[in-house]
């Protein structure tokens, strides 16, 4: 079984490698580097964070593009450590490994980042109005209207009692 | 004694009836969200320009976490949104009534260009996270804190109500040179066979941020 999937990953391996300028990078199992955006322009700024070093400092090696090392430092959000790098203005379109290792532990993380001569992101633009609404303040307030029969009931109480007495004479 | 309790029935009664009907009256009634008045459209008043806060250079791109709008009390996470089959942007589950969402797979708050914000004005329980985004006025801050942990400010400079039938796409959801933000949320106007029948849109340009 372990045997079947090496020899399919290194099939897959080999195809990518030769169908493209670049074989894509395999995220790895325990936690990966997510690239924001994953797909930029050459000179465009990139974002990657991590959970995988569990609130310490990284560091990035977006070497593969051409942008050398750089620094993933702890963050608010969560456990992530965030680094920033700039895409080089003479990347070559194509897909590029951008790995990141924890400063404490040997823990490695990889994600791909997919550069483009247009701008990939922004171009299918929504279309039309949205659908965020369906009425619910619209109808009658259920518990303002149980509230009012109430109080109405109460009223026909108080009238039907006083009515009463009144037939009887006792002296309304 | 028994006129003294007459005359207490006879207000208990009195009361009840009248606190009845206005009950009653007041529950028919809709609790429409509030619609933005022509004030606020961009063909409104203008901005006063000495106040208007300058743009702001575009920050680098970071996904965003939450917005907060401190003028309408909203302060809640955000979502990845796609399209949907249709070609519109979906929209976050209705279900979560404080929780909006941005169409990620467009420009992220704070870069250049035009990033988009949705969320929901009511479910089926009631008022939604973006209920009174109508009610928000030129120049107000609507803040995104975003992954990287800078907060990038937007300044308010429209807000408008556009018919489904006849939405201005190239207006809401065009390409800016600047960083700008919209911000879509259900209303104008509402029927029971066809729902609400709009969007109110509000405009906004970045005009500051800080770690």
């Amino acid at each position: 079984m372990r045997r079947t999937a090496r020899l399919l990953s290194a099939a897959a391996l080999a195809v990518a490698a030769a169908g493209l300028v670049a074989a894509p990078a395999y995220a790895d199992d325990e936690g990966s580097l997510e690239v924001y955006p994953s797909s930029a322009e050459p000179g465009g700024q990139v974002t990657v964070n991590t959970a995988a070093c569990e609130g310490g400092t990284a560091e990035g090696d977006a070497g593969a593009v051409g942008a050398g090392a750089f620094t993933l430092a702890p963050s608010t959000h969560e456990d992530d450590a965030i680094g920033q790098f700039r895409v080089p203005p003479s990347a070559q379109p194509g897909t590029y490994e951008i790995v990141a290792k924890c400063a404490e532990g040997d823990h490695e993380v990889s994600g791909d980042l997919v550069v483009t001569l247009s701008p990939a992101r922004g171009q299918v633009q929504p279309r039309g109005s949205v659908k965020t609404g369906v009425g619910g303040v619209m109808g009658p307030d259920p518990v303002q209207t149980a509230a009012g029969v109430a109080a109405l009931a109460v009223a026909a109480a108080g009238g039907t009692w006083l009515l009463h007495r009144r037939a009887r004479g006792d002296g309304i | 004694m028994r006129r003294f309790s007459n005359v207490a029935i006879a207000s208990v009664t009195v009361v009840s009836l009248c606190t009845g009907a206005w009950l009653l009256e007041s529950g028919e009634e809709t609790h429409a969200p509030p619609q933005p008045s022509a004030a606020e459209a961009r063909s409104g008043r203008p901005a006063d320009p000495g106040s208007a806060p300058a743009p702001a250079p575009a920050l680098p791109a970071s996904p965003p976490e939450r917005i907060r709008i401190p003028s309408i009390r909203v302060d809640a996470p955000l979502m990845g949104l796609g399209l949907t089959r249709s070609g519109s942007l979906d929209v976050p589950p209705a279900g979560k009534k404080n929780l909006a969402g941005w169409y990620e797979a467009g420009t992220a708050p704070g870069e250049r260009g035009t990033a988009i914000v949705a969320g929901h004005v009511d479910n089926a329980d009631g008022p939604a996270v973006f209920y009174d985004l109508g009610a928000v006025k030129k120049g107000s801050a609507i803040d995104i804190a975003r992954r990287d942990g800078s907060v990038a400010r937007f300044t308010v400079d429209a807000v408008e109500v556009y018919k489904a039938s006849d939405f201005p796409d190239q207006k809401v959801y065009g390409a800016a040179d600047r960083p700008e933000l919209r911000v879509i949320t259900c209303g104008g106007g509402y029927s029971r066979s066809t729902g609400y029948q709009g969007n109110v849109v509000v405009f906004a340009h970045l005009t500051g941020g800080h770690r």
